[in-house]
């Protein structure tokens, strides 16, 4: 069933963030989120991932773990890319000891060819581009086989090129492990070659929620002004 | 006309004062509340000795020779200006004695206790809040590891282990300094230092030390790692959480020698 969000609210000194939103997302499917800078969407993710508490409404999942890819990849730069990946497998409480030195090596060698960068166990964070950098935080969020994915903004930051790559292992992890994914971006580009549906937030509510053809041929004022990225419109920014 | 009492310098004077309480009552909370999170991780231990040597290994490398030289300093420096007065007026014979008593009670623990703020709690602190502003302690939540135990953990317990080794090894490095100094400046023989160096000493003093150490130890390494994990907002919020665990690390240790000189010494 994945993940179902009801009536969400959240507020930050008295400043309302959440506005009472819901959306579904189905295994195996991919949504994005988009909007202003400031309009929450990364408040959205810290929710479902319990990195913040909500003030009220339901968000209900499925059971098993939510991995979240970070905004700037977050890595561990101490630790080296093996450390990085098998973090949890090595610190977590339940699954601590539970893998032999070789057994974590294999998985972290799968992982790491699932986002295409094997052989690199050995390198540190710093020695890494941007776009591996990512794809290493990846392979680390996908390490406890999670039902739930989040990526804050995978391809901000990349040339077009690495963001394609990017957005193709975003679908191939979604394939391999049948998760519900929730993709925060900007571009249009991701949206098209990743999700499934699409829901955009403005002042902390839902002012579109459809497919991403439906994104681009509605002609309510929010989807005009977004897919044609103009100043003019409702969505003000301050 | 209209008075804008919020544009008056006492009422903005006043809100500074209300922030400042503000911040810190919370920073108190939060250490006291990450102290018990700490001391409730030790139930399930799971640091290896490998975190903890490397933790070490950063007391003895890189600060031990800069706090040794603090400390010694500042022996050297008491020594040379009490030496010379106490020959003159007959104290020769007690200057090991007071030596030994300002360096083992007072002076190399707290220096010790200075030098290591100003190079381990900076340090833990920029590390830590550095990896909150990155989004690295989200990440380690997000994987469901809890950061305070993963963190703290290995740093605390260096910190507590490896500072009576600091503490001691200046304090004997300072009341040897103190003896050259008495030397050269008032041709003390360095038997009569040394012999009067027992006077002064019981073991009981030594306990103390120690005591004091272990809760120095303790103390920085908390308050650094807490302040550091307390960060937010980007660079600025490392420079501002540095600067606190140092503040807060230098007060903290101060109270507690106050605690120690009453408890055991009054
Ligand atoms: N911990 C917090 N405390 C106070 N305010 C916060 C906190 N986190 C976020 N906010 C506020 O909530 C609003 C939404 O932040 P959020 O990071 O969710 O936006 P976003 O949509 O992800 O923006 P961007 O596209 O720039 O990443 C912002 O105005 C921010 O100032
Ligand atoms: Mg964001």
């Amino acid at each position: 069933m994945g993940i179902e969000v009801k009536n969400l609210k959240k507020s930050f000194d008295n400043k309302t963030i959440i506005d009472d939103i819901s959306f579904k997302v189905d295994d195996g499917r991919i949504l994005s989120i988009v909007g202003f800078s400031g309009s929450g969407k990364s408040t959205v993710l810290k929710l479902i991932s319990g990195l913040l508490e909500k003030d009220s409404g339901e968000i209900i999942t499925s059971g098993g773990d939510v991995a979240m890819v970070f905004q700037y990849s977050a890595l561990f730069d101490s630790l080296n890319v093996f450390d990085n990946i098998s973090f949890a497998l090595q610190e977590r409480k339940d699954l601590r000891n539970k893998y032999t030195r070789k057994e974590l090596e294999k998985i972290v060698a799968e992982k790491l060819e699932l986002v295409g960068l094997s052989g690199i166990e050995e390198k540190f964070p710093s020695e890494l581009s941007g776009g591996m950098q990512k794809r290493v935080s990846f392979a680390r969020a996908i390490v406890t086989e999670p039902k739930i994915i989040l990526y804050d903004e995978p391809t901000a930051g990349l040339d077009p090129i690495s963001s394609t790559l990017i957005e193709d292992y975003i679908v191939r992890l979604k394939n391999e492990t049948n998760a519900a994914s929730i993709v925060v971006t900007h571009q249009m580009s991701t949206i098209r070659r990743t999700s499934d549906s699409v829901l955009m937030l403005y002042n902390g509510k839902v002012v579109f929620e459809g497919t991403p053809d439906e994104l681009c041929l509605e002609n309510t004022d929010y989807t005009k002004q977004f897919v044609n990225a103009t100043i003019d419109g409702p969505m003000k920014m301050n | 006309m209209k008075i804008y009492y919020q544009n008056t310098y006492t009422y903005k004077f006043l809100k500074l004062i209300a922030h400042q309480v503000k911040d810190f009552l919370s920073t108190l909370g939060d250490i006291i509340i990450y102290g018990l999170e700490f001391l409730k991780g030790l139930k399930h231990f799971n640091t290896t000795p490998k975190d903890i040597i490397e933790q070490c290994s950063r007391f003895a490398v890189s600060s031990l020779p800069i706090t040794l030289t603090i400390v010694c300093m500042t022996s050297i420096i008491i020594s040379m200006q009490v030496a010379e007065e106490m020959v003159k007026h007959g104290g020769g014979n007690f200057i090991g004695m007071l030596m030994a008593i300002l360096t083992v009670r007072e002076e190399g623990a707290i220096m010790s206790g200075f030098a290591i703020i100003s190079m381990i709690g900076s340090s833990l602190a920029s590390e830590i809040a550095t990896m909150k502003v990155t989004e690295q302690i989200d990440a380690i939540s997000v994987l469901k590891v809890n950061p305070v135990h993963y963190l703290f953990t290995p740093r605390i317990i260096a910190g507590t282990i490896m500072m009576p080794f600091v503490v001691i090894l200046a304090s004997t490095l300072g009341i040897i300094g103190g003896a050259i100094a008495a030397n050269i400046t008032s041709e003390l023989p360095y038997k009569a230092y040394f012999d009067s160096v027992w006077f002064g000493l019981s073991l009981k003093d030594l306990y103390v030390c120690i005591l004091k150490s272990i809760s120095f130890g303790f103390a920085i390494t908390l308050i650094s790692c807490c302040c550091g994990l307390i960060a937010k907002d980007g660079a600025k919020g490392v420079g501002i959480a540095t600067t606190k665990a140092v503040v807060w690390s230098f007060v903290s240790i101060v109270i507690i020698d106050l605690i120690f000189a009453t408890a055991f010494f009054y």
